[in-house]
């Protein structure tokens, strides 16, 4: 487990952004009791930890440890980052963009589908086309995220049956993708 | 120079005494004396047997030297140096970290400057398309009620027309006319008797 490069941090910092406004920085800065929060390279896989946690971490052998704190996501062969469902929670307290569904495209989507004009129920104002938003239900609870396909005001003049987000990761995962969710 | 000095001395000896025998032999004792002392002592000579190429030792091939490139002394444009491979000297050897907080804010601080600024010219783009597309839109329906205008007149002075020439008889042909074209009149009819 180690911290990460300037350019790991680069691309990690890039591909959040895309979901999250400017309180990103909220994740570094440390909180007021002094307790601080840092991203941690195990494997491929990027973990956010409890600063103190990290630095217990690293007694036990590289190889025996499968996860510690929220996993973000990992970093691929090419080098690029891959958010994972598990970052959700963190996106969803951040988010720039949101996105509400009705009941009716709950299900759809947790069973993997993309989110339909027709289910959508509120949408953040002004949202470019492919920016990224975070997925909630009627009840403000989020249920994955996404990717816009039309920009907002697009989005109001399509027909119901057209994609308005392109899922990227869905609660469902957690029963779907258990076998490999957490594998390193 | 001794085997030449030799027969000189030799010749003027015979010439004297007047035997043509004496001289010549005088003449190579002079020579085998010179030759035995002045020579060095070489061990016999050996015939030398050179191997036939077949031989397989000859066939075996020798191993090529292999030169280095600094050996070979090329110019530097000749050489293929990959861009990854030259490392700067005097820079730190493996990972550079970033552990400290005001690091990752300057690297995050950045990342969210260009994300703002992508997103920020993608609703530029996205308002001026919009505004174009209105335009369209609007020029599209202002053409559109033009036509219907026009196609209003049209039929209004038709009517009119009509109405000033006041003549149901007129009305009546133009019916009828409309009615009986020349296609239906020429059907052919069978009779039967």
């Amino acid at each position: 487990m180690r911290s990460l490069t300037e350019e790991e941090t680069r691309t990690l910092f890039t591909k959040l952004a895309s979901y999250t406004g400017r309180s990103l920085n909220a994740l570094i800065t440390p909180a007021e009791d002094g307790t601080q929060n840092v991203f941690r390279l195990q494997g491929s896989r990027v973990y956010y930890v409890n600063k103190e946690i990290a630095n217990l971490s690293v007694s036990f052998p590289r190889d025996v440890l499968l996860s510690v704190g929220t996993q973000i996501g990992k970093f691929t062969k090419t080098g690029k980052f891959r958010i994972n469902l598990t970052a959700l929670d963190l996106l969803a307290q951040h988010a720039r963009y949101k996105v509400w569904i009705k009941a009716n495209g709950v299900m759809p989507l947790l069973y993997g589908g993309s989110v339909l004009k027709a289910h959508v129920a509120r949408f953040s104002e002004d949202c470019p086309e492919n920016a990224g938003v975070v997925i909630y239900d009627s009840n403000d609870v989020p249920l994955g995220f996404g990717v816009t396909a039309r920009s907002s005001a697009q989005i109001a003049k399509l027909d119901p049956t057209s994609i308005a987000v392109h899922r990227q990761a869905d609660s469902g995962e957690y029963l779907r993708e258990e076998d490999t969710l957490f594998t390193t | 120079m001794a085997p030449s000095k030799g027969p000189n001395v030799g010749g003027a000896k015979g010439l004297a005494k007047g035997g043509a025998k004496g001289g010549k032999s005088s003449l190579s004792s002079a020579s085998r004396v010179s030759k035995s002392k002045d020579a060095p002592k070489r061990p016999p000579a050996k015939e030398q047997k050179t191997k036939p190429r077949t031989v397989q030792e000859n066939l075996k091939k020798k191993k090529k030297r292999v030169y280095t490139e600094k050996e070979l002394d090329l110019p530097e444009l000749n050489q293929i140096t990959p861009v990854g491979v030259i490392k700067p000297k005097g820079k730190k050897k493996g990972k550079t970290f970033v552990d400290d907080a005001e690091g990752m804010m300057t690297i995050l601080a950045m990342v969210n400057a260009e994300k703002e600024g992508q997103i920020e010219s993608k609703m530029m783009k996205a308002r001026q398309l919009e505004e174009i597309r209105e335009a369209k839109r609007a020029e599209a329906e202002a053409r559109m009620k033009e036509r219907k205008n026009k196609f209003d007149d049209v039929k209004d002075s038709i009517r009119q027309k009509k109405k000033g020439k006041g003549d149901k008889a007129a009305e009546a042909t133009s019916i009828k006319d409309s009615i009986s074209k020349p296609g239906r009149s020429k059907k052919k009819t069978v009779a039967f008797a």
